[in-house]
């Protein structure tokens, strides 16, 4: 069997944590730059206040109803989810647990006996709910697809479920199935969902499991489909993967906390998210082959304009690379050749892609081999890492950053600061 | 320490490894000394028993003084320890964070503040939301 465990309001009970009179109180987070609401307590939801919207449309019943608005944290919640993390690998063993996101786990669960998993799924709520204070809500069924079933309807109803729901018979399968509509089903794109709906009549997820697997094959779309098909019949097909997935591709995007108007505030930025990306590229122990560079304006109007064909630059660099030196000096040309003077730009990013394993770079009849590169990212790594984020940085960068996003309601970082820690009388 | 169902394994070690022991640099007489090399004391393993449950927080006033713990000092907090009668805790009382001796008998709970400063504080489960943050285990206090 198969449990997911996905941390309620996640970026909420963490603040929640460390201002336990935010207890019950309605609590949202923000995203990057404090624009929209990517995270919101079942309070916040009950007031009407829509998930990923802006947050400037949300402010008067937000004000209204005094609810707590946090910018994200994410050095908080990085460390919390570190150790929700090792706490389900703790009560399961290491080698069970698949980190699929920052706040959701599969387990597997071949070793317990099936006729107790109720009680195991609440032993393991509320162990990580006492050992990290963050609630929890598990799903257990013989496939991933079902266990997600599961774990939304344990969440819908949390009298009927208490946060943990089995589906351990044919009979509750296709019961939970029934109350499941296919776009809620995980995998099922929006678009998917529209077409199962309109073009095939296919409500629930039960109506979908009940039609076969040729015709899985055929509109589901391909391989993907029949896997999908085969869940929702109790069949396991999506493998339990390596903890630690490799990225195919590293991107660091972010808006700018106010419009920029000058190159040199561009190039600070564009040289400021090529570290970031390349200390990501790092840590998966990978180089990249490709770079693009991107920047998004708003010149006239309240949307942004971003069109790729003049907005982007690709580059494929002679050698692959993860020295944070190497990329900047490919990305800030890019920088230059695609800034517009008297544009209002609001966003830039970078996106490394074609990653190979640091290990198996090819080398370039040209180009000097990349050991002194590698020495000194190293150490700069280990710096970063160990005495606080930044304290090593490229002068390309940045040493200001007046173009720097907006935090107006962060938090403390309490697990991850000294000087930040949470104060008790 | 008692803890919870599921013991740790965590010896607070940060992933230490057998190359990270140095070897004694020593010849002669000395070279005996390299079978003698260890890894050397490291403060986490004392001080943290369940890396995933264990949270640092700053003591902010003189309520606990008697047990020791000053304003400034830091708490060593284990989250999965039971909290028996007789330990120090963080407690939530009404929203308000606290550290005190946690005093349970039947079915009364009673926060004991150790110092003549301040009363004890009888917890009325019916009237108002309580709940225990942690376990204290450890206080850091700088000496001078």
């Amino acid at each position: 069997m198969v449990a997911i465990v996905d941390c309620n309001s996640f970026y909420c009970s963490c603040e929640r944590l460390f201002q336990p009179k935010l207890h019950k109180h309605p609590v949202v987070v923000l995203s990057n730059n404090d624009g929209c609401i990517i995270s919101r307590s079942d309070e916040a939801r009950q007031l009407g206040i829509p998930m990923a919207g802006p947050y400037y449309m949300a402010k008067e019943v937000i004000e209204k109803h005094d609810v707590a608005v946090f910018s994200s944290n994410y050095n908080l919640y990085g460390d919390i989810s570190r150790r929700v993390m090792e706490t389900l690998k703790q009560i399961v063993g290491e080698t069970n647990v698949e980190v699929y996101s920052i706040d959701e786990s599969f387990l597997h669960l071949d070793g317990y006996s099936p006729h107790q998993l109720t009680k195991t799924a609440r032993q393991i709520k509320e162990t990580v709910e006492h050992w990290t204070g963050i609630p929890v809500s598990v799903g257990i069924a013989p496939t991933k697809v079902l266990s997600k079933v599961a774990n939304r309807l344990a969440k819908k109803d949390p009298k009927k479920y208490k946060g943990v729901f089995v589906l351990d018979n044919l009979q509750t399968i296709d019961e939970a199935l029934a109350q499941t509509s296919v776009k809620e089903i995980w995998g099922i794109g929006r678009r998917y969902a529209e077409k199962l709906e309109s073009q095939f009549n296919l409500q629930t997820a039960l109506a979908l499991k009940n039609m076969n697997e040729a015709w899985a094959g055929k509109n589901l779309g391909g391989v993907v489909g029949v896997r999908l098909w085969r869940e929702l019949n109790g069949e396991p097909c999506i493998e339990l993967k390596d903890p630690l997935i490799k990225k195919k591709m590293i991107a660091c995007t972010r808006m700018f906390g106010r419009p920029v108007t000058n190159i040199i505030e561009i190039r600070e930025a564009v040289a400021s998210y090529a570290s970031r990306a390349a200390e990501k590229l790092r840590r998966q122990s990978g180089a990249a082959k490709v770079m693009e560079v991107f920047l998004v304006k708003n010149d006239h109007t309240d949307v942004y304009t971003y069109n790729p064909s003049t907005d982007a630059l690709k580059f494929v660099l002679p050698e692959a690379t993860s020295a944070t030196h190497q990329l900047i000096n490919y990305a800030l040309p890019l920088a230059n050749k695609l800034f517009n003077a008297g544009s209002r730009y609001l966003k830039a990013g970078i996106i490394l892609s074609q990653l190979v394993p640091d290990k198996e770079i090819q080398g370039n009849l040209f180009t000097q081999k990349n050991k002194p590169s590698v020495k000194l990212m190293e150490v700069m790594d280990n710096i970063n890492w160990g005495i606080h984020k930044d304290a090593v940085r490229f002068g390309a960068a940045g040493l200001k950053q007046p173009w720097q996003m907006k935090q107006e309601h962060r938090s403390f970082r309490y697990t991850t600061q000294w000087d930040e820690l949470k104060l008790v009388e | 320490m008692e803890t919870q169902s599921w013991s740790s394994d965590f010896r607070g070690n940060k992933g230490f490894t057998q190359w990270d022991v140095h070897s004694a640099n020593a010849t002669g007489f000395g070279a005996a000394a390299d079978d003698y090399m260890d890894k050397g004391i490291d403060l986490n393993e004392q001080l943290i028993q369940n890396k995933a449950a264990t949270f640092f927080m700053r003591m902010n006033s003189e309520a606990m003084i008697g047990a020791g713990i000053h304003a400034g000092d830091i708490l060593v907090i284990d989250r999965s320890l039971q909290a028996f009668s007789g330990k120090v805790v963080v407690a939530c009382l009404n929203g308000e964070m606290m550290v005190r001796r946690l005093e349970k008998n039947f079915n009364k709970i009673r926060l004991v503040p150790d110092t003549d400063k301040l009363a004890a504080i009888d917890v009325d489960l019916n009237g108002c939301e309580f709940f225990i943050w942690g376990v204290v285990t450890w206080v850091i206090h700088r000496v001078g």
